[in-house]
């Protein structure tokens, strides 16, 4: 019984004994929730030529799957021995943690950089709190409406600009039996697509983003019209029936067969599809409401931090400068055929879709991330069932809007 | 003599009951202490008193998930309780190859939750589901929905897939209940003329006491527990139309970073499985001794 504690305490010290003199290298720990293969290896191969560059750097990349990172995040900042480089989603999401100052301020590497240059202007606001910076976005998606061109050929269809171009096409499609528009709300984002792109149509940027910061109140009549407008295409039975019984993929299903025209969806639904399907998708913005009103899209911007206990702030710095530049950029969109923050990547690096993507939103007045992004997470699910709420009883939808008030006063006010 | 075996056994379970002190009491005793606090699991605890539990009583979706575990609670002790009775009454029989049903009612519980939920998942799949194309051939056409997805059936459509996961389990130990009864005794009541009804009524069923304790006690504890099937088929939805406590306790301490707001609904979820097990149990006792 003694021998063999002794023997563990003794290997146990020669294991921290060991590491300690095997480490001659600096050691930069980077925590991922980059967990799909593609994304992954893009990370492996920044990482790499980052090692190349810098030899006297070990970078040690540690990948936790989505759902776990944000849980485990918590746990890491919020110890004494942080990693030195975590990723994360731009809005709300990150200033809930810079809130609480648990994150390094970068405003330096901002400058040394010149990403107020490099970078639209649009990606400032994402990336600054109180004029300093924290964020370090890397790459974005757009969202529009995705369509099969094959079927808005067959019946002469035109991209609808227009809310009533919009509805003309909706009514169009199903006289012809085909669903106008698939959509699987099963896990409720798909549906808060809907909410984010209404709002924004009819209210602006400016409201929306109040609204997810709990200043303007749900059961404002402003907010009642974005489930007006919702309700002409739902009374009308231009969304896929049964919607709440499947996942966004199982939704693309329809659209890939034939059977649906339109999906409200992020650019990752060309990686969803089979490859002749890819081919046939085009898509448009979504349509305007109210011409006065400042064209604003959503583009989730995903990115990197350095928590404010990092142990080595200079490296990470040194990384995030890496992962900011043209080149680090280039490695990583030609990957995953996201699209990079950086401006000096040429056009042409993207696919015609992409270019196309791209061209929207730099026509775009106001961005946003996406509604469980822009405001508190618990707030988003109550919001999110408010909505399928809404969809099954329209009727209902004063008594749903003032109990999501209600709740997410609470929530505001905590 | 008897202080030195005390002394041994202590000693045995020292280890034994430190870890189950650190590892199971321990965090119990905590989530009792967040359930009193204000936790997002980041900044430290701040302790708010009963606050927790007075805002869960005005939070429209934790009645609606405690009334939904009610009813899953009602129908788990009718259903499968009933049914697994009658199956294991049958199956007791030497009819031909009842080992081959036996097996077939309790593969489902080989099952794990996850995957049966995914599985009748598929099932209930509104455009081309087994149960919809199923009905429409029959020409029950007006009967096919969304299963998952219409908020006055969704619970029900769940709590189906549990029953059938959970029947196979109550026969076995009814099963095994039915043959600690002596022969004898159940040859004697046929001698004396009992019919096969009083034969079931009067002797079979008291004589199954211990194991109807124990499948009642069981299936309480699933009612309460469900959480695996919820989460997999619909994740409480649409609008908590399907939730229980166990999956709103998950949704408000883990994706919602409320750990006091979860912890409180841990510490009711307990508290009620413990009401309905000790009242059970006293009845039993109560009975036994009488």
């Amino acid at each position: 019984m003694k021998k063999s504690f002794l023997s563990l305490t003794l290997l146990i010290l020669l294991v921290i004994g060991g590491s300690a003199f095997a480490e001659t290298k600096d050691v930069l720990v980077v925590n991922s929730y980059m967990s799909d293969p593609v994304p992954k290896e893009a990370l492996a191969e920044l990482v790499k030529a980052f090692e190349e560059a810098n030899p006297e750097i070990d970078v040690q990349v540690s990948t936790t799957a989505h759902e776990d990172f944000k849980k485990a995040l918590r746990i890491w900042l919020s110890s004494d021995n942080p990693p030195d480089v975590i990723t994360w989603f731009a809005g709300n999401r990150a200033k809930y943690f810079i809130d609480k100052g648990l994150i390094l301020e970068i405003t330096d590497v901002w400058q040394e950089e010149n990403l107020d240059e490099k970078f639209p202007r649009a990606f400032r606001s994402i990336s600054f709190v109180d004029d300093e910076a924290y964020f370090m976005p890397n790459n974005w998606y757009w969202w529009s409406v995705f369509y099969r061109k094959s079927i808005f050929e067959q019946y002469g269809l035109e991209e609808p600009a227009t809310w009533e171009e919009f509805l003309q096409v909706c009514q169009t499609l199903q006289d012809n039996g085909v669903i106008p528009i698939t959509i699987g709300t099963k896990f409720r984002w798909t549906a808060a697509a809907w909410f984010d792109y209404l709002n924004l149509r009819i209210n602006g940027q400016e409201f929306h983003l109040r609204l997810m910061e709990g200043k303007v109140s749900y059961n404002d009549p402003r907010v009642k019209q974005v489930f007006t407008y919702w309700r002409q295409l739902l009374d009308r039975g231009y969304f896929l029936e049964n919607a709440a019984a499947y996942s966004w993929q199982e939704g693309v299903r329809f659209l890939a067969n034939g059977e649906a025209a339109m999906y409200l969806m992020g650019q990752f639904i060309l990686d969803a599809v089979p490859a002749e399907v890819a081919a046939d998708l085009d898509f448009f913005r979504f349509p305007v409401i109210d011409p006065t009103v400042p064209l604003a899209e959503d583009t989730p911007t995903d990115g990197y931090m350095i928590p404010r206990k990092a142990k080595n702030p200079e490296l990470a710095k040194k990384f995030l400068k890496f992962l900011a530049s043209k080149e680090g950029q280039l490695i990583f969109i030609e990957k995953t055929g996201r699209i990079g923050v950086n401006n000096q990547i040429p056009l042409d690096r993207y696919t015609p879709l992409t270019q196309k993507g791209v061209k929207m939103i730099e026509a775009t007045d106001a961005l946003a991330q996406f509604y469980d992004r822009d405001t508190l997470p618990s707030v988003a699910d109550k919001g999110m069932n408010a909505f399928m709420e809404f969809w099954a009883y329209p009727d209902r939808i004063d008594l749903i809007l003032d109990n999501l008030e209600r709740e997410s006063q609470l929530i505001f006010t905590e | 003599m008897k202080s030195n075996r005390n002394k041994t056994a202590w000693f045995f379970l020292t280890g034994p009951l430190v870890l189950y002190l650190g590892w199971v009491i321990g965090p119990s005793l905590y989530t009792v202490y967040l359930s009193l606090t204000k936790y997002d699991g980041l900044s430290s605890p701040e302790f708010i008193g009963l606050k927790n539990f007075y805002r869960l009583f005005q939070d429209p979706v934790f009645i609606t998930s405690l009334v939904n575990n009610i009813k899953w609670l009602l129908s788990f002790l009718v259903i499968p309780v009933v049914l697994g009775l009658v199956l294991a009454l049958l199956l007791n029989n030497q009819i031909k190859g009842n080992k081959l049903f036996k097996a077939a009612i309790y593969s489902p519980m080989i099952l794990s939750p996850i995957v049966i939920g995914l599985l009748w998942g598929w099932i209930y799949e509104p455009a081309g589901g087994l149960l919809n194309s199923t009905l429409s051939v029959i020409g029950l056409n007006y009967l096919t929905r969304g299963w998952l997805s219409d908020p006055e059936v969704v619970l029900y459509a769940i709590i189906a897939a549990a029953v059938w996961r959970h029947v196979g389990y109550v026969m076995i130990l009814f099963l095994a209940g039915l043959k600690t009864i002596p022969l004898v005794v159940i040859e004697a009541a046929r001698v004396d003329g009992a019919s096969g009804w009083k034969k079931f009524w009067h002797i079979i069923l008291p004589m199954l006491r211990p194991a109807t304790v124990i499948v009642f006690v069981v299936t309480i504890i699933q009612s309460f527990r469900a959480f695996d099937m919820v989460n997999s088929m619909t994740e409480g939805g649409p609008f908590n139309s399907s939730n229980v406590l166990a999956n709103l306790m998950y949704i408000e301490a883990f994706k919602n970073y409320r750990m006091g707001y979860g912890g409180s609904i841990a510490v009711i979820l307990f508290l009620l499985m413990f009401a309905f097990i000790v009242f059970y149990l006293k009845q039993i006792m109560k009975n036994e001794v009488d």
